[in-house]
């Protein structure tokens, strides 16, 4: 009797202590046909398809231009240790020449989601990423507005640049459509444009005294 | 005492002068570290290999020989013709040149830098300092009060037999026949008793159980890849919108594909940042995480300039939040026209080392939802449709004012709380809980 009563009480205290509170299992469902869709969704698995008789190109038809979109960049990715592509990008002319304040705005922000947490808020390099080198990413990015090459790059070659990545920078076309690549190309000139119209008086003031 | 004073001044300036020295040696170090932050450390590192070679010993591998160094950095190109060494470094790093520094970079420039990587050494890390024991176990009250209820209850049952063995004995001694003892699982009372409890508890769990099926709050699954969104989003800032921008654009908010990790973590291969615990408090190694993520990835940080994204297998990441298959529901419906933030429905994800869920995507919690949330009339073209809502609102405004020039007030004094009248409109007033909004 004695021995019964410590072990069930062991038992129960393991148990108590096993069940956590962390629910790593879903719950049941009551109908689980209407829950679980039964047609192919999003991110399911339709690497299958083909055995069961189905064929299926998630990959629009080769040439295909959505709606609203800019036309493709006319220069491929160069091969590894080549630059010719990325050098004759420099004489594609971006095909946005101006935009309204709400484009720009919107440019801005797509500027400071995608290319602000490395090349800063302010286009300076100083990214929470970097942070005067205090932060996670081991390269410091191209400040914008200072540094020699990049404030005088072509937009073609940002294009470039961004479509296909540079050294420790990847692409960003899975990220932005050309479109919008283009959009944050112009804005990102336009505040090179301001830097240097507030930075000429002042070099020119220096050389007169 | 001319004497005296040319030797006061003496003194004074060489003391100025050593202390000037002092304070430029010191910015010099300083002008190194700026240069070499301003122009070589987009591709350089000291001690990681990035575009170009880890820079840690560069005197040393060049022979120390600045002049050539000099040569390289401002023109290397046209050096790497001349020198084997050189030519060989360009072929290692697959043709990628470095950057012409002639005109940018001046001799003295060049050798400041050169002496700040001479001089620079790799900090030590203090590992354990701080973080550790942060998460000491949180005690769990629930079991201490489940022993203590259990030894109460023997407590209690014990007392319980001592009190009528005791009432046996006093009434054997004054002669009062005991009645037949029962046992106690045939006496009555016990039994209702057990019935009654079964009954509360059991009717509880189902009720319980059954309004539980299919809903998930709290459901925290194990993830192939331990992520730390608190980390991501929180630590290093980085836009929910940078790896879900599909929030915006259509019915998902999209996970990222392996190619947008690695726009980072091509460069980052190590995790320096606080400890991780998992949701069980054990802790986690966060370079191992990365390295799992390059297997997936199919990259090898020795060749990184050879990687190709296209080779990339998709992680199978578990899916937390499940809506039915009959419910339909689209992010950018409720992230770009409604304007509702990420975290009104996700929680705090910023701190959410594992995410979990947050929201329990009942029915019942979005009807309450579509019935509270007031429409963002402003600055929103989408609802710009609903003439009248605009009309009535107008009325309104108008009959209050009407009222108000009544009372006395002038009109240009009256000024109506525009908020006021547009908070009374919930999206449940434009339709947000007709049935086949979500339903069809």
């Amino acid at each position: 009797m004695k021995k019964l009563t410590i072990i069930a009480f062991l038992t129960a205290a393991v148990v108590i202590v096993s069940c956590s509170d962390v629910k790593r299992k879903p719950n049941d469902i009551y109908m689980p046909d209407m829950a679980y869709s039964r047609a192919y969704e999003t991110y399911a698995d339709h690497s299958n398809l083909k055995d069961s008789g189905i064929y299926y190109d998630n990959m629009p038809v080769k040439g295909t231009i959505a709606r609203g979109e800019e036309m493709p960049f006319p220069y491929a990715k160069d091969a590894l240790g080549d630059t010719t592509n990325y050098v004759a990008s420099k004489s594609v002319k971006s095909p946005v020449d101006s935009l309204t304040e709400e484009q720009l705005t919107e440019a801005e922000r797509m500027y400071l989601i995608n290319c602000g947490i490395c090349h800063g808020k302010n286009l300076d390099g100083n990214g929470p990423l970097w942070k005067d080198g205090s932060g996670p990413f081991p390269a410091a990015p191209k400040n914008l507005i200072a540094d020699a090459v990049v404030s005088k790059m072509p937009e073609g070659q940002m294009f470039y640049s961004v479509t296909y990545g540079k050294n420790t920078m990847g692409s960003y076309a899975s990220q932005l459509n050309r479109k919008q690549r283009w959009d944050i190309i112009y804005y990102i000139k336009k505040k090179q444009a301001a830097a240097k119209a507030t930075a000429a008086p002042a070099k020119t003031e220096t050389a007169a005294k | 005492m001319t004497h005296r004073r040319l030797a006061k001044t003496i003194i004074l300036s060489t003391i100025l002068l050593i202390g000037l020295s002092f304070i430029s040696n010191t910015s010099l170090a300083q002008d190194g570290k700026a240069l070499f932050n301003a122009n070589c450390a987009s591709c350089h590192k000291l001690d990681q290999k990035l575009t170009g070679p880890a820079l840690m010993g560069v005197e040393d591998r060049w022979k120390g020989n600045r002049a050539n160094l000099h040569k390289w950095i401002k023109n290397s190109s046209a050096y790497a013709k001349t020198d084997p060494y050189a030519s060989a470094l360009v072929k290692e790093y697959n043709g990628t040149v470095m950057n012409a520094f002639e005109g940018v970079l001046d001799d003295k420039q060049i050798d400041l830098v050169l002496d700040y990587i001479k001089n620079w050494k790799p900090t030590v890390e203090t590992a354990g300092a701080g973080g550790a024991g942060a998460k000491a176990a949180e005690s769990d009250n629930s079991l201490l009060f489940g022993i203590l209820t259990l030894i109460l209850a023997v407590v209690a049952l014990t007392l319980l037999q001592v009190n009528s063995n005791l009432k046996k004995l006093s009434d054997d001694k004054s002669g009062i026949p005991a009645p037949e003892p029962i046992a106690f699982w045939k006496n009555k009372a016990y039994i209702a008793m057990v019935i009654v409890v079964l009954f509360v508890v059991g009717g509880y769990m189902t009720t319980k159980g059954a309004i539980g099926l299919g809903r998930n709050k709290e459901y925290q699954p194990q993830q192939p890849i331990f992520y730390s969104h608190k980390v991501h989003a929180g630590t290093n800032q980085i836009n929910c919108l940078y790896c879900h921008g599909g929030a915006e654009q259509g019915k998902h908010a999209n996970i990222p594909s392996v190619n947008v990790c690695m726009n980072c973590h091509k460069a980052i291969n190590e995790y320096k940042g606080e400890k991780l615990f998992d949701a069980e408090g054990k802790e986690v190694d966060g370079t191992a995480q990365i390295k799992k993520l390059y297997e997936y990835a199919g990259f090898n940080p020795a060749k990184a300039a050879e990687w190709d994204a296209s080779k990339a297998r998709p992680i199978e990441w578990t899916k937390i939040h499940n809506l039915p298959d009959h419910v339909y529901f689209n992010h950018s419906q409720h992230t770009k026209a409604g304007k509702v933030q990420c975290q009104t429905c996700h929680g705090e994800i910023t701190a959410m080392g594992e995410v979990k869920q947050f929201a329990e995507l009942s029915m019942g919690w979005c009807v309450n939802c579509h019935r509270e949330t007031k429409v963002q009339f402003k600055e929103n073209g989408f609802y710009s449709i609903y003439e009248k809502f605009h009309e009535d609102i107008k009325k309104e405004m108008d009959k209050d004012e009407a009222d108000l020039i009544e009372k006395g007030f002038k009109k240009e004094n009256i000024k109506l709380d525009t908020a006021k009248y547009f908070n009374k409109i919930t999206v449940e007033k434009i339709g947000g809980t007709e049935c086949q909004k979500c339903h069809y």
